[in-house]
């Protein structure tokens, strides 16, 4: 009875895995709330193992200041001029772009807050680029919402328990962003292939687009705040443009998770975009509160 | 044949508990291990495959206390955290089990580079598999490169994983 068992053991779990990876496919949100309590339930682990982490790469790169300071000051210095300059500029250019929006009537543009939040664990896949960080719910972060650093957009939430939250980065094969082409104004949608380069799709004419033309989010969709900095088109090609992100993906520390009041504000929630084949979810019946 | 497959012969028994866990803890551990985020440009994508090491360890020298319950309940939960395709890690562990049981007897008891050299194969083979399977699943021709550094990777760092978890059953289980 016993050899019985153990002989049938393997093989049932090897159909119940093959089970589960064809009803995963099939209904992706089947195992959704089951990733969610995942995360969650280590998320308190994977914080503590992470801050070391954080700290060692701290450490390096403090190493590497104290070796460049001289040269980084003498370029700072000239940076710092050069920015000031910029910053009146900047502040007539405020100052103008008030006096005109109150001459026009112009709706106040909706207020942006962020959450700052860690990242506690990578996909550790070959096929799949997301992290997890650990802001959830009870931080008030939701589905859909941006996640972005300093220099650029990270990606979007597309799963979020109560302490921790998953991102898939713009890399990732099934991320698909509404963006814009800064000086054109050309809309077009950037797709991740799982590759460092993401591409543009769905441009009325790859004529418009030039290497070095700045990408950022387009808004549409309601979710992003327009005019978030995605990255710049680094090389033209047959499949669509290349866009090289400003924020190097694979060394995050700490992301910032932007709730743009908007996605609140809208009567009816918006259905969230999430990978192709995946039905479109309303906000609400995945215990998410807005 | 199929009794041969899937019985375990006879193993030293082992009686400290604490013992007795040390393989599906090592294996949980390494789970947790492959999805910190070690700042590292590119590693997200190319992180070694520490589990398969771990299960192809185990189920040579104590396939007895790595049940396919713990491969399969680790791999589902490495899916979970890793946000892969759920199912692919756990079926990866329990087929790797299957294959190495079944050629178990060439293993133990054999100088390292033979082993060493049955984990390359299994490697090989799995990442391979893992690359087609994604690509079904995903239905796109996905970048083979990255399976082929990943192997490479993985299979370059046995030898450390090897003596760390011969360490530690020695020092558990008194056994080589």
């Amino acid at each position: 009875m016993r050899t019985a068992i153990q002989r049938t053991t393997v093989p049932i779990l090897v159909l119940l895995s093959a089970a589960i990876i064809v009803l995963g496919k099939a209904d992706q949100l089947l195992f959704d709330s089951l990733r969610t309590s995942v995360g969650d339930a280590v998320a308190p682990v994977l914080d503590t193992l992470a801050q070391p982490l954080n700290a060692a790469g701290n450490v390096i790169d403090r190493a590497k200041m104290v070796v460049t300071t001289y040269q980084s000051n003498v370029r700072l210095e000239a940076e710092n001029q050069r920015l000031l300059q910029w910053q009146q500029t900047a502040l007539n250019l405020a100052a103008d772009n008030q006096k005109l929006r109150s001459l026009v009537k112009a709706v106040p543009e909706t207020a942006v807050s962020y959450v700052t939040a860690r990242v506690i664990a990578n996909s550790g896949g070959a096929f799949v680029r997301m992290i997890l960080v650990n802001a959830g719910s009870a931080d008030h972060v939701a589905r859909g919402q941006a996640a972005m650093t300093g220099e650029g957009l990270v990606g979007r939430l597309t799963e979020v328990g109560d302490r921790a939250s998953r991102v898939l980065l713009i890399t990732d094969l099934n991320s698909r962003i509404p963006v814009t082409i800064e000086s054109s104004h050309v809309a077009a949608v950037l797709a991740g292939d799982n590759s460092e380069r993401p591409r543009l799709l769905y441009l009325p004419s790859a004529n418009g687009v030039k290497v070095g033309d700045r990408i950022v989010t387009s808004g549409e969709g309601g979710v992003f705040p327009p005019g978030l900095p995605v990255g710049v088109v680094s090389a033209l090609d047959g499949a669509g443009p290349r866009v090289e992100p400003y924020v190097e993906l694979s060394q995050l520390g700490y992301v910032l998770v932007v709730d743009y009041g908007l996605a609140r504000a809208l009567p009816q929630p918006l259905p969230v975009l999430t990978r192709p084949g995946r039905r479109a979810k309303l906000d609400g019946d995945d215990g998410v509160v807005r | 044949m199929a009794l041969k497959v899937f019985s375990i012969p006879a193993l030293p028994r082992v009686n400290n508990g604490a013992a007795r866990m040390l393989p599906v803890a090592t294996l949980l551990l390494t789970a947790v291990i492959s999805v910190l985020p070690l700042q590292i440009p590119g590693y997200a994508a190319l992180t070694p495959v520490f589990t398969l090491m771990v299960a192809y360890h185990w189920t040579i020298y104590r396939p007895d206390l790595l049940p396919p319950l713990a491969l399969f309940s680790v791999g589902l939960a490495e899916d979970l955290l890793a946000g892969s395709p759920i199912g692919v890690n756990a079926l990866l562990l329990l087929l790797t089990r299957l294959a190495v049981l079944s050629y178990r007897r060439y293993f133990v008891n054999r100088k390292f580079p033979f082993v060493w050299s049955g984990f390359t194969l299994l490697t090989i083979a799995a990442m391979f598999g893992v690359w087609a399977l994604n690509c079904l699943l995903n239905l796109s021709f996905l970048d083979f490169r990255i399976a082929v550094i990943r192997a490479a990777l993985t299979i370059a760092i046995f030898p450390l994983a090897s003596f760390l978890l011969g360490r530690a059953q020695r020092a558990a289980m008194g056994t080589g």
